[in-house]
C-alpha cells in the first residue's frame, strides 16, 4: 500500500534500520499522527472558509441584532420572507433566471452546433471570440451596455433617432428585458463551453445510423442527437440557472433603476440602503436562497443519475462536418455578429466614453485625455489596481494550491476524512458571493482582537479563497483522473515524501491543468463583486468596487478608462491562455 | 442485375487516395467481403456505398438507380438509398429501449402501430432478441447490442446490408458463433451483404467472395477458395499465413482441361510440376507458393518437389507444429500434425502436393 511506502525521516531511518525485524511500529504511528495533524489543519482551515460563515448566517438569521450585541433569538427574519412582497423578489429571481437561461440555452447549443458540426469558416477563431464575453467582468459590459441603451443618451438610441429622424427611443436597458439581455450575453458563452465538447465528443456513428434507417438531417439532429445530449443539456441547464439566481451585476445597474429586484439586490439593499441595515432578514434570504440551490442540485442530482450516456468513441473520429454551401458564410455572419454585439459594440462604447468630456455628447469639440489624466493620477485608483492585482496572484495561487492538495488527497488517496474535505471544499458552490459576503462579514468580526482581519484586504482574500475552491478543485480532480496511479506509486516507493510527490506530480504532469485553473481563478477574483462591496473598506478597494463608487458618482468617462484597461488585461490573459496552454489541455477547463 | 455495382469509384482526401478506381459488381443475394489490411480504404469504400461520404470520381448503382456520380455531380443522401448498415461500434442508441431502437426505421417511414409491433418482434425474433425488447440498450451485452443492431438493419427491408467489422468487438469465442449465425440468416433471407473485414478467417468463413484490397486497390476478387489457393500475385498470397514462396525457373507450360495450366518448374538442384492461372513462356522466372500445411514429412525424398533438410526450428501450437525446416529451395515452413516431433537439427524429407502447389509471375507486383 502506498501510504506504507512513504517513510517520515525519523520514522523511515528507524524502519529503515531494522530491516527484518517486526513491524516499524513507531515509524507507522509516527507517519499517522503526522498525517493525521495535517488532515486536522486542512479540516479547520476549510471549515473556517466555509462552517464558520455558514454558522454566523444562520445564527444572524435568528438573532435580531448583529453577533455581539444584545438582542434575542426570534423568528422574524423569516416571517418576514413570508411576505407577499418578498415572495414577488423570489419569484421575479426566478423568472428573470429562467428568462435568461433558456434563450442562452438556445443560442449556446445553436453556436456549438455551428462550431462543432459546420464547414463554417474560420471555426476556430470563432470559438474564441465567441467565449471571450465569459472572461470580462461583468460590470464592465454593465456599464458599456448602462451607457449604450440610456434611454436618453444612449449611443444606440442617438444613432438611431439621427438615421430614422424619429424622436422616441427604442432601447431602454433598465427593464427586465434589459437585466435579461445582460445576463444572456454571460450564459451563452458559459453554455458553450459545455455543449460544444458535448458536440465533439460524441460518437459519429450514432447519428449515421439514424441516417441510414432513413432520417434526414433534420430529423436526426432532433430525435438523436439532442436527445443524447439531453442529459448534459439539464445538467448546463440547472447550472446556469443557478448561476442566474446568484447573479448580481445585471439587476444592480438595470433592475434597480426600473423597480425591479431580485433577491441579491434586495439582500444589498436591505443592508445598504437602510436607515439600520436589516441583517436579519438578509440572512433569512440568504438561507432561502441555498436551500432552493439545495434543492436544484438535488434535483439535478435525481435527473441525473444513471442518466449520463457514454456516447463517447475512444476512436479519434471527428464527427461529420456539415457541408453549407453558401450558407456557411450565413452562419459565419451569426457567430461574427455575437462577438460584435457582445464585445465590440460594449468596448467601442467604453472607447468613446473616455474621449468624450461628457458621456452623451459626442462631438468633436468635446474631445479630450482628461479623464485618463484624472485615472492615472488617482491614488485611490493606483491602490485599488495594486490591491486586485495583488489579490489577483496572490488569491489564484492560493486557492490553486488549496484545490491541488484538496483534489489530491480525495482522488488519489485513501486516507480517513479525505469525504469531509472534499464535501468542505465544495460547499460554497451553494453559497452566492452575497450570501457569502454577508456570512464573512460577521465572522471576521466576531474574531477574537489580536486576529484583525475584518476591514482588512485578507478579507477579502479570504472570501476569494472560499469562492474559488469549487471550481479549482474541480479542475485539479479533472487533471488527476487522467493521471495513471503508477506514476506516484513510483515515486513514492523510491523514497518520496507526501509533498514531494505532490509537488513532482504538480510540476511534471498536471501544471497545464493547475495553469488553466489558475487564470480562471485570477479571472474570478477580478471580476467579483458581490462579495467584494460587502467585505471593502478604506485602503483595501478592488477595482470592481472603485468602479461602482464612480459610477454612482456619475463618473462614467473615468469608469470607461478604467474599463479599457481591465479589458486589455482580459484580453492578454485570454491569449496567453490559449497560446501557451491549449497545446497543453484539450478543454478550456471552464 | 446486379445488386450494387461501383464503376471505377475514388475517394481522395486532399491529394491522398484512400479509394483508387475500384471498379466491383455484387450479384443479388450475394455475401460480398471487402478484404485488407488496416488504412486499405475498405470503410470509405463502404461508406461511399452508404452515402455517408461522396465519391470523388466514379458512379455507384444500386438495384437500376444510379446513387452516385462524381462526373455529373449527383449525389443521392443516405436516408434516401434504402440501406442498412451495421457499425463497428454497434451504434445502438443509448436512450432507447431496444424495441424503440428496432422500430425507429419504421418509425421514419410512419408505418401504422400494429405494423411496427408485428415487424419489430418478427426482426428481434430473428435474432434471438425478441425477450430483450423492453431492455433499456445501456443494459446489453457487445454480442447483444450487435444483434439488436442487426435487427434495426435488417427491419425495414434494405436492398443491401451493409457491414463495417461487425464482429471485431466481440471476444473471439462470441464471434466465431456470432459470425456463423448471421452467415446463415443471410443465406434464409437471401439478403445481398457487403462485409468489411480485416481478419482473413472471417472473410473466408463467411463469404461468396472476397475482395482483397492494398491501398485503395482492389487486387484479386474471387471466391474463398480462389484467393487462398490460386492467388493472382505475391501480395495476394502474402495476405494470408506464411507461404513459402519458391524461386524456380519455367521449363515447361501445358494448359489443362479445367483451364488452368500445369508447369514443369526447376529450382537449384530439384524440378517439378505445379498449377499456374496463366501461361508462362519457357525459360522466364516462377514464384511457387507452397502453404505449409501442403507439405507433408516424409522417410525419404522421392524426387519431383521434395527437398531433404535440417529442421531449425518446431513450435507446438496445439492442433498442428509448425517446424522451419532449412533445405536447399530455402528455408521452408510447413505446418505438421502436432504428433510428429522431429528434434531440432534432425535431418527429414519434406514432399510437396504437386496439386496445391501454384505458380506466380516472379514480377508482378500488388
Ligand atoms: N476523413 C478523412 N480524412 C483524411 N483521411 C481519411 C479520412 N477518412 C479516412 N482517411 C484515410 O483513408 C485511408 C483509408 O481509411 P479507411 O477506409 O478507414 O481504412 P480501413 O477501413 O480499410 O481500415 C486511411 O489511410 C485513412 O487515414
Ligand atoms: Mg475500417
Amino acid at each position: 500500500m502506498s501510504e506504507l511506502s512513504a517513510p517520515s525521516p525519523t520514522g523511515g531511518a528507524m524502519a529503515g534500520a531494522r530491516v527484518g525485524a517486526t513491524t516499524p511500529a513507531r515509524g507507522l504511528s509516527g507517519l499517522v499522527s503526522r498525517r493525521g495533524l495535517g488532515m486536522a489543519a486542512l479540516i479547520l482551515l476549510l471549515s473556517f472558509l466555509t462552517i464558520y460563515p455558514f454558522s454566523m448566517l444562520m445564527y444572524g438569521s435568528l438573532h435580531s441584532t448583529p453577533p455581539g450585541m444584545a438582542g434575542e433569538y426570534n423568528l422574524d427574519g423569516y416571517r418576514q420572507l413570508m411576505t407577499r412582497e418578498a415572495l414577488g423578489i423570489l419569484l421575479n429571481t426566478i423568472g428573470i433566471s429562467l428568462g435568461k437561461t433558456i434563450p442562452s440555452l438556445g443560442l449556446a447549443v445553436f453556436l456549438a452546433w455551428i462550431i462543432a458540426r459546420t464547414d463554417t469558416p474560420y471555426r476556430d477563431k470563432l470559438e474564441v471570440l465567441i467565449t471571450l464575453p465569459f472572461f470580462i467582468p461583468p460590470i464592465l459590459t454593465a456599464m458599456a451596455w448602462a451607457m449604450l441603451g440610456n434611454p436618453q443618451v444612449g449611443l444606440l438610441n442617438q444613432v438611431f433617432k439621427w438615421a430614422t429622424g424619429a424622436n422616441y427611443s427604442p432601447i431602454n436597458v433598465y427593464s427586465w428585458g434589459g437585466v435579461v439581455w445582460h445576463m444572456v450575453q454571460y450564459s451563452t458563452p458559459f453554455l458553450f463551453l459545455f455543449i460544444v465538447d458535448v458536440f465533439r465528443a460524441m460518437d459519429p456513428s450514432l447519428e449515421e445510423s439514424s441516417r441510414m434507417c432513413g432520417a434526414s438531417r433534420l430529423r436526426t439532429f432532433g430525435g438523436i442527437t439532442l436527445m443524447l445530449m439531453l442529459p448534459a443539456l439539464t445538467n448546463s441547464f440547472i447550472l446556469s440557472f443557478i448561476r442566474g439566481m446568484e447573479n448580481f451585476e445585471s439587476p444592480l445597474f438595470f433592475g434597480t433603476p426600473a423597480k425591479i429586484t431580485v433577491i441579491t439586490t434586495e439582500m444589498y439593499n436591505s443592508i445598504n440602503h437602510h436607515a439600520t441595515p436589516d441583517y436579519q432578514y438578509a440572512t433569512a434570504i440568504g438561507f432561502a436562497v441555498m436551500a432552493l440551490m439545495f434543492l436544484l442540485v438535488f434535483a439535478q442530482w435525481r435527473i441525473l443519475r444513471g442518466r449520463s450516456f457514454a456516447t463517447v468513441t475512444g476512436k479519434g473520429y471527428s464527427p461529420s462536418v456539415m457541408k453549407l454551401g453558401k450558407w456557411r458564410w450565413v452562419t459565419f455572419g451569426f457567430c461574427a455578429l455575437f462577438f460584435a454585439v457582445t464585445v465590440v459594440l460594449p468596448v467601442s462604447q467604453l472607447l468613446i466614453g473616455s474621449f468624450f468630456r461628457f458621456f452623451g455628447f459626442y462631438q468633436w469639440d468635446m474631445l479630450t485625455t482628461e479623464h485618463y489624466q484624472a485615472v492615472f493620477s488617482s491614488s485611490e485608483i493606483w491602490r485599488a489596481v495594486t490591491n486586485t492585482m495583488m489579490l489577483g496572484l496572490v488569491g489564484a495561487t492560493l486557492t490553486m494550491a488549496l484545490g491541488a492538495i484538496v483534489a489530491y488527497i480525495s482522488v488519489r488517496t485513501k486516507w480517513r476524512g479525505r469525504r469531509v474535505i472534499d464535501a468542505l471544499a465544495w460547499l460554497p458552490w451553494m453559497m452566492p458571493g452575497m450570501v457569502l459576503g454577508i456570512g464573512f462579514l460577521w465572522a471576521f468580526a466576531m474574531l477574537p482582537g489580536p486576529i484583525p482581519i475584518y476591514g482588512t484586504i485578507w478579507a477579502l482574500l479570504l472570501a476569494y479563497l472560499a469562492l474559488g475552491t469549487p471550481v479549482a478543485t474541480r479542475v485539479m480532480t479533472g487533471a488527476y483522473a487522467q493521471l495513471s496511479f503508477d506514476l506516484e506509486e513510483c515515486s513514492r516507493v523510491h523514497g518520496a515524501s507526501f509533498f514531494q510527490t505532490l509537488w513532482r506530480i504538480l510540476v511534471a504532469l498536471a501544471w497545464p491543468s493547475f495553469a488553466v485553473g489558475w487564470v480562471l481563478t485570477f479571472f474570478g477574483i477580478m471580476r467579483e463583486l458581490s462579495a467584494s462591496v460587502l467585505l471593502y473598506s478604506v485602503g483595501s478597494e478592488v477595482l470592481s468596487v472603485v468602479l461602482m463608487k464612480l459610477w454612482a458618482n456619475g463618473l462614467a468617462e473615468q469608469v470607461s478608462v478604467i474599463g479599457l484597461l481591465m479589458m486589455l488585461l482580459v484580453i492578454l490573459f485570454r491569449w496567453v491562455q490559449i497560446k501557451i496552454l491549449q497545446r497543453y489541455v484539450t478543454t478550456l477547463g471552464a | 442485375m446486379s445488386a450494387i455495382s461501383l464503376q471505377n469509384i475514388s475517394r481522395h482526401f486532399g491529394d491522398f487516395a484512400a479509394v483508387d478506381g475500384v471498379d466491383l459488381e455484387a450479384a443479388t443475394g450475394e455475401f460480398l467481403t471487402l478484404l485488407g489490411p488496416s488504412g486499405c480504404g475498405k470503410t470509405t469504400t463502404l461508406r461511399m456505398v452508404a452515402g455517408l461520404e461522396q465519391n470523388t470520381g466514379g458512379r455507384i448503382v444500386i438495384g437500376d438507380e444510379v446513387v452516385s456520380d462524381a462526373e455529373r455531380g449527383f449525389f443521392m443522401p443516405p436516408e434516401r438509398r434504402q440501406l442498412g448498415m451495421v457499425f463497428q461500434s454497434y451504434a445502438i442508441w443509448p436512450h432507447m429501449t431496444v424495441f424503440d431502437n428496432v422500430a425507429y426505421p419504421l418509425r421514419i417511414r410512419r408505418r401504422p402501430k400494429d405494423e411496427i409491433q408485428q415487424r419489430v418482434t418478427k426482426a428481434l425474433k430473428l435474432v434471438e432478441m425478441d425477450s430483450f425488447a423492453s431492455r433499456p440498450a445501456p443494459a446489453l451485452s457487445g454480442g447483444q447490442q450487435q444483434r439488436v443492431a442487426i435487427a434495426r438493419a435488417l427491419v425495414f427491408e434494405p436492398r443491401v446490408l451493409l457491414l463495417d467489422e461487425p464482429l471485431s468487438n466481440l471476444d473471439a469465442r462470441l464471434r466465431t458463433q456470432t459470425g456463423d449465425e448471421f452467415r446463415a440468416l443471410q443465406k434464409r433471407l437471401g439478403i445481398t451483404s457487403l462485409y468489411v473485414t480485416h481478419d482473413q478467417g472471417e472473410a473466408m468463413s463467411l463469404s461468396d467472395r472476397v475482395v482483397v484490397m492494398q491501398k485503395g486497390r482492389i487486387l484479386q476478387i474471387g471466391a474463398p477458395e480462389d484467393i487462398y489457393q490460386r492467388p493472382r500475385s505475391r501480395a495476394v498470397a502474402e495476405f494470408f499465413g506464411a507461404p513459402n514462396l519458391v524461386e524456380t525457373t519455367v521449363r515447361g507450360c501445358k494448359q489443362l482441361a479445367n483451364g488452368l495450366f500445369e508447369l514443369d518448374v526447376a529450382g537449384q538442384g530439384w524440378s517439378g510440376t505445379c498449377r499456374a492461372g496463366e501461361a508462362f513462356a519457357s525459360g522466364v522466372p516462377a514464384l511457387v507458393m507452397l502453404r505449409p500445411e501442403t507439405l507433408t514429412l516424409a522417410d525419404a525424398a522421392t524426387g519431383g518437389m521434395s527437398w531433404t533438410g535440417e529442421v531449425a526450428s518446431s513450435i507446438f501450437r496445439g492442433a498442428q507444429r509448425s517446424l522451419v525446416v532449412k533445405t536447399v529451395a530455402g528455408a521452408l515452413n510447413v505446418d505438421t500434425t502436432a504428433f510428429a516431433h522431429p528434434a531440432v537439427g534432425s535431418q527429414v524429407a519434406i514432399v510437396a502436393d504437386a496439386a496445391a502447389a501454384w505458380a506466380l509471375p516472379a514480377t508482378r507486383q500488388g
